[in-house]
């Protein structure tokens, strides 16, 4: 659940660790040394790329596991594959885990900045898909330029280049939600809640005839055309010179294009990979303060999400826990197992296969889909209420039995007891552990990131893979959480204070 | 006004009343006294429906408790315990609001009183009970003697037609266990119907009119006291007179 953030730390503390020595030691006599090509690149990616064999998953398939086995033989070793989350690939090759990153990698100016690209193994276009029954739009233009008072929902990978080129071009005129996944984005335009999805060509053709992407069709021309490269460390020209000797060699004896066809990949297009390079870099990428003032704002926004979602669940979750907490204490003894099962398997499930069920299946079961900051806020709501009602349990059992007896020694109904006598009390009690959670979950939002909402570290996540500014980047981003959850700290600690100069028991 | 008649209680194997009996006038202060672990407070819990009992009959006025529970049982046993209050070793006042609202808190959510005349009414009382000018302070603040002054104009709050005292002072120091015995003692006079579960021998020589001794789950003797402390008739009331000399 906090791995996001540990990434978040380990990106620049490995950025800072291996600054001095990026000009020792050579990689491609390393990679002699050791015999073994290592190559980064995830298979949660998928299609056509990499990814596990469905008849045997810890056989690997993907027309770059060919390929990198191709060019290790032309270097004379052997290929490792190295498995790693697709957006840190960078912070892997730059601690010196890989030797290159193979996986779909588009050139782009802030990457060449960062890393050495290659020359250009595949020529990309952008395919743009919709509903077999869709008759809106016919093209990217249509799409982009829609009637008065229409807004398109589009569907992306968050921070690829489909999801560039529609900021680009017609960021504006649509709405674009950004998942995790490739499979994600397609599957939301199948179940009919958003309208188109734009994806890199070879993703279209391979999901063309699999379930995932059935019930989708080609609409209009392929668009954005752009370069898959190769990343090596940055300065390692002999190893970058030696990637590009072999691919010039796969190139001339025709065995990349029959590697390609097999795979479908094959188009005209292709043909100007003979040819094709990419510019050398330029310094586009800001540093420093011009970083905090180019990314500043973005990052900001993203945070203002994070505060929202937060701000809205944790409500929601203290009252749900509080009804759920007073029905297994109190509540008619039928009611009990179904309120235990149900802290129990929210408690014992991970929140993100619960905002899959929520986001996913459930609008597929229903046939309504919620919007995804709507499910997030539900999801988190759901999820939290499971501890918030432990915790709860906990304070309700910390009042004195007396308090009851002394309440209904008055003559006061139960259900009064409990609103004026035992709740107040245990809210009380509850007010510290509750702020901790409330703390937590500032911080559990990044989990949401799975269901197209870019708050806080998905954001972070996208600008540091584009960037070379990612130290000034991750701090603006600590800084944003630490100034976020500190006055909650602060508010805690006040608390606990407070109540134990009331003189009230404290919850351990 | 209380007529309990033969009760029986027992807590799993362990039977802790076996045929009690006892009567209290309008307008009476009773004392029962009595070893420890011989019933007193099981019996006094059962007259306010704290507890239940196994067999007997429990009745306060017009209201009549039948043994074990059932649903229809809520709202008799509400009704019940709003015409008979009850004070605890313990005190047992509500830490998180004042002691004004403490004693606010029957007539307004029990009672369904207007919140301005139940303040009202919480300031005289509290002034009778010596506290008037801690109305605002949070019961933690008060001492042990304080506390239970509160807690007595809490149940007198509700107007009750008779207040169960469950051994009020044991949980108190002598100097706070006298100025709450005071308090008491000016209740008994002035006529208000008392049930009490006490050790203190200067308050029942003092205030009691009737006392019901207690032993082994039964009241073993009743009687004035003036009967009780100079013609005891059960040796077992002997026995605990004479503990309660030294």
């Amino acid at each position: 659940m906090k791995s996001s953030h540990r990434r978040i730390v380990l990106g620049w503390l490995l950025l800072i660790a291996v600054l001095p020595q990026a000009a020792n030691g050579d990689a491609l006599d390393d990679l002699r040394t050791g015999g073994e090509l290592i190559w980064g690149a995830d298979q949660e990616g998928g299609g056509p790329y990499v990814y596990p064999d469905p008849a045997d998953p810890s056989k690997l398939l993907g027309f770059e596991v060919e390929l990198a086995d191709l060019l290790a033989a032309e270097l004379g070793v052997r290929a490792r594959f190295f498995q790693a989350d697709w957006v840190t690939l960078p912070e892997f090759l730059e601690n010196k885990s890989i030797h290159v990153v193979l996986n779909g990698y588009e050139w782009t100016p802030g990457r060449a900045e960062r890393m050495t690209a290659t020359r250009p193994y595949y020529i990309y276009e952008l395919q743009l898909l919709a509903r077999q029954d869709e008759t809106r739009f016919s093209s990217m233009e249509d799409l982009c330029h829609p009637p008065q008072g229409v807004r398109y929902k589009v569907s992306v990978l968050g921070g690829s280049a489909p999801d560039s080129y529609l900021r680009e071009h017609c960021q504006s005129s649509i709405e674009l939600y950004e998942y995790d996944g490739n499979v994600n984005a397609m599957q939301q335009v199948v179940s009919g809640l958003h309208d188109a999805t734009l994806q890199d060509l070879p993703i279209a053709v391979f999901y063309r005839n699999l379930p995932q992407g059935r019930g989708l069709k080609f609409v209009g021309e392929p668009v954005g055309r752009g370069y898959y490269v190769m990343y090596v460390r940055k300065g390692e020209l002999r190893l970058a010179e030696a990637l590009d000797d072999a691919i010039e060699r796969l190139l001339a004896d025709g065995r990349l294009k029959e590697l390609y066809e097999r795979y479908g990949l094959w188009n005209a297009t292709q043909e100007g990979l003979a040819e094709a390079a990419v510019e050398a870099a330029t310094s586009s990428s800001a540093r420093g303060w011009e970083a905090v003032e180019r990314y500043g704002p973005t990052l900001v926004k993203a945070a203002a999400l994070t505060v929202l979602i937060s701000v809205a669940a944790m409500p929601l979750a203290m009252v749900l826990g509080l009804f759920v907490a007073l029905g297994r204490e109190y509540g008619p003894s039928l009611v009990r197992p179904f309120l235990t099962v149900y802290v129990e398997v929210l408690r014992g499930t991970p929140v993100m296969l619960q905002l899959y069920v929520l986001y996913f299946l459930l609008p597929k079961m229903l046939g309504v889909g919620l919007s995804p900051i709507f499910a997030a806020i539900a999801g988190l709501a759901i999820n939290y209420s499971a501890y918030e009602a432990e915790i709860y349990r906990a304070g309700l059992q910390a009042i004195p039995r007396g308090q009851m007896e002394a309440a209904l020694a008055l003559g006061m109904s139960r259900n009064t007891a409990l609103r004026r006598v035992i709740i107040p009390q245990a809210v009380r009690i509850v007010i510290p552990p509750v702020t901790n959670d409330f703390i937590a979950l500032f911080k559990d939002t990044s989990i949401c990131s799975v269901i197209a909402v870019v708050e806080l570290t998905k954001q972070y996540n996208m600008l540091a893979n584009n960037t070379t500014a990612v130290l000034e980047v991750a701090c603006m981003t600590a800084l944003l959480y630490l100034a976020m959850s500190y006055p909650l700290s602060v508010f805690s600690r006040r608390m606990e204070r407070r109540l134990a100069g009331e003189g009230m028991p404290v919850a351990a | 006004m209380i007529i309990v008649e033969n009760v029986h209680k027992s807590f799993g194997s362990l039977s802790v009343l076996r045929g009690a009996s006892l009567e209290v006038e309008r307008g009476e202060t009773a004392v029962i006294i009595g070893a420890s672990g011989g019933g007193k407070s099981t019996l006094l819990r059962c007259i306010n429906a704290l507890e239940t009992f196994d067999a007997g009959s429990v009745r306060v006025s017009d209201l009549a408790i039948s043994p074990g529970h059932n649903g229809a049982s809520h709202e008799l046993h509400q009704r019940l315990r709003q015409r008979v209050g009850m004070v605890f070793q313990q005190f047992n006042l509500f830490p998180h609001l004042s002691v004004l609202e403490n004693v606010m808190c029957g007539p307004q959510y029990a009672l369904g009183r207007a919140k301005e005349q139940a303040a009202v009414e919480a300031r005289m009382l509290l002034d009778r009970v010596g506290l008037a000018d801690k109305i605002d302070k949070r019961p933690a603040t008060l001492s042990g003697g304080q506390q239970q002054r509160v807690a007595i104009a809490r149940a007198l709050a509700n107007e009750p037609e008779v207040i169960l005292f469950d051994e009020p002072t044991s949980a108190l120091d002598p100097r706070m266990t006298t100025e709450v015995l005071a308090v008491m003692a000016d209740l008994s006079t002035s006529g208000q119907t008392m049930l009490v579960v006490s050790h203190a021998m200067s308050f029942v020589r003092r205030s009691a009119h009737r006392v019901h001794v207690m032993a082994d789950g039964q009241v073993i003797e009743s009687g004035s006291p003036d009967q009780i402390f100079k013609s005891p008739r059960d040796p077992r009331t002997r026995e605990l007179l004479a503990e309660a000399r030294t």
